[in-house]
């Protein structure tokens, strides 16, 4: 390294910019040499497969033979007409809107409480924080022991105070089931978020606010809620674009079953690719979904453009 | 620092934030509970009411770990999990760490903020819409159930955080050392790796992190593509499902070292999680 060899010798500095004027020392070549493999990459593995999913979805796609010809819009006349498709985007609705605000709620309660920063709330928080990096799908498998009808844990305890409940045998418990965790799973997620918002306002705050409301509920209300919005905002919308692509969870504990009934869309355009190998269709449903979601994923930019400095 | 609200709260209303604290916590615990006590039971006890603490109600038995740990799928599985996560956590940060560099520094002729925005679309992107075009081009270029096939596709998905989350990290340190060392002659290139990259350890680790929980937790893409040779610990999970005959103790066992790994790494590094997980949005 040359910086401290240089110290105190200004008059070299004019000389050494000249010289590196042209070579990859030069600021303007260097910064695209840095960022360029990135762009290289998302160029190569990410617009251009995308364009493609666009051009499969007008055709009929053969392995081994490539596109046979094209369909049109066959495809996506399939992909409409198919009761299966509109039922996996149903079960994904439901699941999104119900396990979203859901998580929002216990995720905001649970920030409020920790900091309050009770003695001992340290540990509260690491072990609220522990289903956050979990494996998914390692969740869902688990959940069959759970929510199984011989020995599983919640149907015993249920059984136990006399409640049956058929948790994997139906349509609607076994999607329950898997919100449950859905929620168990990401509610850590929210937390942390909220509780960055929550810690981000200034301790005079609440000492004003302690004064002038009559109860911690008002404080909340008037003065935690609202200067903790713009972030909950955020969080919402990071937990519907996630939401959107559940996969693992659902099909670990269910397997898309009883019957297709639990089949998000995820799941539902998996096993038309991966088993059915219908890559016109799973195009077409893929670009379908894609177009539904533009509403959440405008507003989501819109919220990141004011973020990103 | 203890909370005003906190200070000034009633018994009453002490009582009641530490037993929502300790509802919340069972609540987190129960399942990982069922897991490490269903892993050390034999299959009797776990269908035996009342076999709850080990050694006063049953025997605890290593059986299941044992099984767990000597099936060959399981630890072959276990590798490629391993190999695909940390191949492609040191891939993305290669890739990444010098792209969000320069877009926390330098201008183009498009501001680095659209250009950033523009990663960040790869973001918001649901996997499950690229899974044809990868298909195709894993089966092209005979990538079907390998190493490399699964750490291209991860690297996919994990860049735009990569690049996203480090150019974040790099606008906070301070320019002045950069300047200074600009002064003195040193390259940007030099600036980068001895200015710029030792003084962002912290978020350099909570993006590996991030990257390696991601590829290690990832299921639809390596179901898809990978059947034997390179079935990670997730797929192998997936393959193995059933809701008839799932052996509770074997499935206990199998969770739990499948979600150790992150878990565990995550607990190492409690600060920027929130910064993480939001792209940057949020500072905490």
């Amino acid at each position: 390294m040359t910086i401290a060899g240089a110290a105190g010798r200004p008059e070299s500095a004019p000389y050494l910019t000249r010289r590196r004027s042209h070579g990859p020392g030069d600021e303007r070549v260097f910064k695209y040499m840095m960022v360029g493999p990135a762009v290289l990459w998302v160029v190569a593995l990410t617009l251009f497969p995308l364009f493609e999913v666009l051009r499969y979805s007008f055709a009929d796609y053969v392995l081994g033979l490539g596109i046979t010809h094209y369909v049109g819009l066959g495809n996506y006349a399939e992909v409409l007409e198919s009761a299966r498709f509109w039922h996996s985007i149903l079960v994904t609705v439901i699941y999104v809107l119900l396990t979203v605000p859901i998580e929002v709620v216990f995720g905001f309660l649970l920030a409020w409480l920790v900091n309050l920063h009770a003695p001992g709330t340290k540990f509260f928080r690491m072990l609220i924080t522990a289903p956050l990096f979990t494996m998914e799908v390692a969740i869902g498998y688990l959940g069959i022991t759970m929510f199984s009808a011989q020995g599983g844990l919640v149907t015993s305890l249920l059984r136990l105070v006399g409640i049956s409940i058929p948790w994997l045998s139906t349509a609607t418990w076994g999607l329950t089931a898997a919100m449950i965790l859905e929620v168990w799973r990401w509610t850590p997620f929210v937390f942390l978020l909220a509780l960055a918002a929550l810690a981000a306002i200034p301790d005079e705050i609440y000492d004003a606010a302690v004064i002038d409301c009559e109860s911690h509920w008002q404080v909340m209300r008037h003065v935690a809620v609202p200067l903790a919005w713009p972030v909950m905002t955020i969080a919402v919308l990071f937990r519907l674009i996630e939401g959107f692509k559940a996969f693992g969870l659902p099909f670990a504990l269910t397997g898309g079953g009883p019957g297709t009934s639990t089949q998000l869309f995820s799941i539902y355009d998996y096993l038309t690719t991966v088993e059915f190998f219908n890559f016109g269709k799973g195009s077409a449903m893929s670009i379908v979904m894609l177009a539904m979601l533009s509403v959440v994923i405008v507003l989501f930019f819109g919220q990141m453009r004011r973020r990103i400095g | 620092m203890r909370s005003v609200l906190w200070l000034r709260a009633r018994g009453g209303s002490r009582v009641l934030v530490y037993a929502l604290l300790a509802a919340s916590a069972v609540w987190v615990v129960v399942p990982l509970l069922w897991a490490v006590l269903n892993s050390i039971k034999t299959l009797e006890d776990t269908f035996r009411a009342g076999a709850i603490i080990p050694f006063l109600q049953f025997v605890p038995t290593l059986t299941s770990w044992r099984t767990v740990l000597m099936d060959p799928g399981i630890l072959h599985a276990l590798l490629t999990s391993i190999v695909v996560s940390a191949g492609t956590t040191l891939l993305v940060l290669l890739i990444s760490l010098p792209a969000a560099y320069s877009l926390a520094r330098f201008d183009f002729f498009v501001s680095s903020r659209d250009v950033t925005l523009w990663f960040l679309s790869q973001r918001v992107l649901p996997p499950v819409v690229l899974l044809v075009p990868f298909y195709i081009m894993m089966v092209q270029f005979h990538l079907i159930d390998t190493w490399t096939g699964l750490i291209i596709t991860y690297s996919t998905f994990s860049l735009a955080f990569g690049v996203v989350i480090m150019r974040d990290v790099f606008r906070d340190i301070s320019k002045e050392v950069e300047e200074a060392a600009k002064v003195e002659g040193a390259t940007p290139w030099q600036i980068f790796v001895w200015i710029a990259l030792p003084l962002s350890v912290d978020g350099i680790v909570v993006t590996a992190i991030n990257i390696f929980a991601f590829s290690w937790n990832e299921a639809l893409f390596s179901s898809a593509f990978t059947s034997l040779d390179a079935q990670t610990l997730a797929s192998f999970i997936l393959a193995s499902r059933g809701t008839r005959d799932v052996n509770f103790n074997l499935a206990a066992a199998n969770t739990l070292l499948a979600i150790g790994p992150p878990v565990i790494l995550s607990f190492f590094f409690q600060r920027y999680l929130a910064r993480g997980l939001s792209l940057g949005a949020v500072k905490g």
